[in-house]
């Protein structure tokens, strides 16, 4: 057995008490493997950002716990986390959360020299690193000079300088393009699988599905199992593949919220057969996966 | 450099308008309380003058009168011999000494006016820049800053004492903001006296091998009803009395400066923090620890203090400078009491000035770092 990375125990958070406390986080489990991708996907409220907080030990749960390469860090005193969140986590933000005054290289290096490297020794490993992820003629430059892209290059390469265990991305590729977008989780991919470190990723975008080891999907605070979803071709309506009337046409099967739909949906297709439906083309073919009660483990 | 000096020199340096005008106000309030020092140490220096360039070692007064300013001293004539008796005591010089006010037409000056003795080897004019440096009957020599204020020159006549007498010398480095010394014939004095055996002090000049301190005791112990003092007690205790009559203006103008040299530091400083809340914020999740943030707070005090002591002691600097170099008869002196003062004062405001910032750092909550467009 593989020893875990990360391991989430059952975390429940609830912010403020009685009726009009809210429970954020409903005793989530999740266990991530060295140079695993897991994506967390779910809409806006789910709880997804608390989890992420809970798990980079900047919010303690109200229940369960979160370990860290064996050590129960939900557990650890205010005192010792700093260096837990130093050495162990690499963060990278949405917004990039660069230091305006700063240039590229103080971006990154200041992070070694908290970690305790001398300055000169923290500024050659973040050039070095940089340099790596191309950002060597950009060393000096504020981070108001930088695209969206290079911003979120700086970011990485701040977030891998102290050698982390566990990458936790929030959003990364919310505010850059299409391309660059595939260029971080390109980048990502080679951090995780390359190097070895586990990266967690919060995201809406469905880019990202594309080099992820594992999805789950966040909502009213617990993950939900992964079903298959298809939109019914006639009225437009998402229903499970599991639970919905289906009907085969032309090897492909289609998936309804009722007989009614269905009856229309082939009644319209023989009626095409004699020249007076709308035809298969006519209905509406979207299908879509979502998730439902399910453990991240 | 440490993450924590560089982190502090850039958050400053990163809004120019706000480190100058932090830095500003606090040059702008050490500077008044450091030229207001100044002022008052120059006034004190050129009150000093006289005692200091008179040549005495030892000045001998009225049992009592331990300084010159606002005090009268009168001694018997008869001390010139007793003390001329006293071992150590290589010469003496009696002179007599009143303020009063000299005029020239409409021109009125408060001075020093002391009588000298014929040949007098102590307690003349050091600097005599025209004219002669002895007074004879009805002669007198004044300052040449009065002179030039009252439109006199040598062979002019100025009213003193009651009397008249005619310019014979104008000397040079006599005056103060508030007064001049003036020399007149010692005979002259005693006889608008009414030509009474009084004396105001004697000066006395010690032998080789002997201290002043010594003689001065020795003085005091041998010859009754007199206070002997070494020229340096004697400056000390004129000094004193400057800087009694002047402690409250200081001190009134010293916490003005201090108020307001914090509040503009503070609020800069709190200012430049509450910008990067956030990014302290973004600190504390990478792993920063409080005390380091705070020290960035710290260190961004005291940075715009310390720029601000320097750039206020240049322009103090250069101010005295520039006035030393007018006719204006005054003086800006900065001493190292006051230096020390203005050091405490800095390193004061610094500290406080941090303290809100570093509460508000202390409060942000790193979880922000993952709250998208919600104020920090």
């Amino acid at each position: 057995m593989t020893a875990l990375t990360l391991d989430v125990r059952g975390v429940t958070k609830r912010f403020g008490d009685g009726e009009t406390g809210v429970l954020a986080v409903r005793g989530v489990s999740l266990a991530v493997e060295p140079g695993e991708i897991v994506l967390i996907m779910g809409p806006s409220g789910s709880g997804k950002t608390t989890l992420l907080s809970m798990m980079g030990a900047l919010l303690k749960p109200t229940d369960g716990s979160v370990h860290l390469d064996g050590t129960a860090i939900s557990e650890l005193s205010e005192g010792r986390l700093p260096d837990i969140r130093l050495r162990q986590f690499g963060f990278i933000f949405q917004d990039f959360n660069l230091l305006s005054a700063l240039s590229v290289l103080e971006n990154v290096a200041i992070v070694a020299e908290l970690a305790g490297l001398k300055a000169r020794a923290a500024r050659d490993k973040a050039k070095a690193l940089l340099t790596d992820l191309g950002l060597g003629e950009r060393l000096d430059f504020l981070p108001e000079k930088l695209s969206g892209g290079e911003k979120q290059r700086v970011a990485i390469a701040r977030a891998l300088i102290n050698d982390p265990t566990l990458i936790l991305a929030d959003e990364p590729t919310a505010n850059l393009d299409s391309k660059i977008g595939h260029e971080i989780m390109r980048l990502l991919r080679r951090i995780a699988k390359d190097q070895g470190r586990s990266v967690v990723i919060v995201s809406h975008d469905e880019r990202i599905r594309d080099i992820a080891d594992r999805i789950l999907w966040l909502e009213d605070g617990a993950f939900k199992d992964i079903v298959t979803m298809a939109v019914d071709p006639v009225c437009g309506m998402a229903v499970e593949r599991e639970r919905a009337v289906s009907a085969e046409r032309d090897g492909e099967t289609f998936f309804f919220c009722s007989r009614g739909c269905r009856e229309e949906f082939l009644g319209g297709l023989r009626a095409d057969g004699s020249g007076n439906g709308r035809g298969l083309s006519g209905f509406i073919r979207t299908a879509t996966e979502i998730v439902r009660n399910a453990h991240g483990r | 450099m440490s993450a924590t000096l560089l982190l502090a020199r850039r958050n400053l340096g990163r809004n120019r308008v706000r480190l100058l005008a932090s830095v500003g106000g606090v040059a702008l309030a050490l500077s008044l309380t450091l030229a207001l020092d100044a002022i008052y140490a120059g006034v004190a220096n050129q009150l000093t003058i006289y005692i200091d360039r008179a040549g005495a070692d030892v000045w001998v007064a009225q049992s009592g009168v331990r300084n010159l300013h606002m005090v009268a001293s009168s001694l018997p004539a008869s001390v010139i011999d007793e003390v001329s008796g006293v071992d150590g005591v290589a010469a003496v010089t009696p002179i007599l000494e009143a303020t009063d006010t000299i005029s020239a037409g409409d021109e009125r000056a408060v001075a020093y006016v002391v009588g000298l003795p014929a040949g007098a080897s102590m307690g003349g004019p050091w600097d005599v820049v025209e004219g002669s440096d002895q007074v004879g009957p009805g002669e007198i020599i004044v300052d040449r800053g009065f002179a030039a204020q009252a439109g006199v020159t040598i062979g002019d006549t100025v009213g003193v004492l009651g009397g008249e007498a005619r310019i014979v010398g104008l000397s040079r480095g006599t005056a103060s903001l508030v007064n001049s010394v003036a020399f007149v014939s010692f005979d002259d004095f005693q006889a608008m006296r009414g030509d009474a055996p009084v004396i105001s002090f004697a000066l006395v000049r010690v032998s080789s091998g002997a201290t002043a301190e010594s003689v001065a005791a020795d003085i005091e112990r041998l010859v009754p009803g007199v206070t002997a003092q070494s020229r340096s007690d004697f400056v000390a205790q004129e000094r004193r009395i400057v800087t009694d009559m002047s402690a409250d203006v200081i001190s009134i103008m010293s916490v003005i400066g201090f108020v307001v040299a914090l509040a503009v530091v503070a609020l800069t400083v709190y200012v430049a923090t509450l910008a990067r809340r956030r990014e302290f914020g973004v600190l504390k999740a990478l792993g920063a620890r409080n005390r380091v943030l705070y020290r960035v707070v710290l260190i961004q005090a005291v940075l715009s203090v310390a720029v601000g002591v320097a750039i206020g002691l240049a322009f103090t600097g250069l101010l005295a400078a520039a006035i030393g170099r007018t006719d204006l008869n005054l003086e800006l002196a900065i001493t190292s009491a006051s230096l020390a003062k203005v050091g405490l004062f800095a390193a004061i405001i610094a500290a406080l000035a941090a303290i809100l910032p570093i509460r508000q750092v202390a409060g942000v909550d790193p979880a922000v770092v993952f709250r998208r467009g919600a104020p920090a």
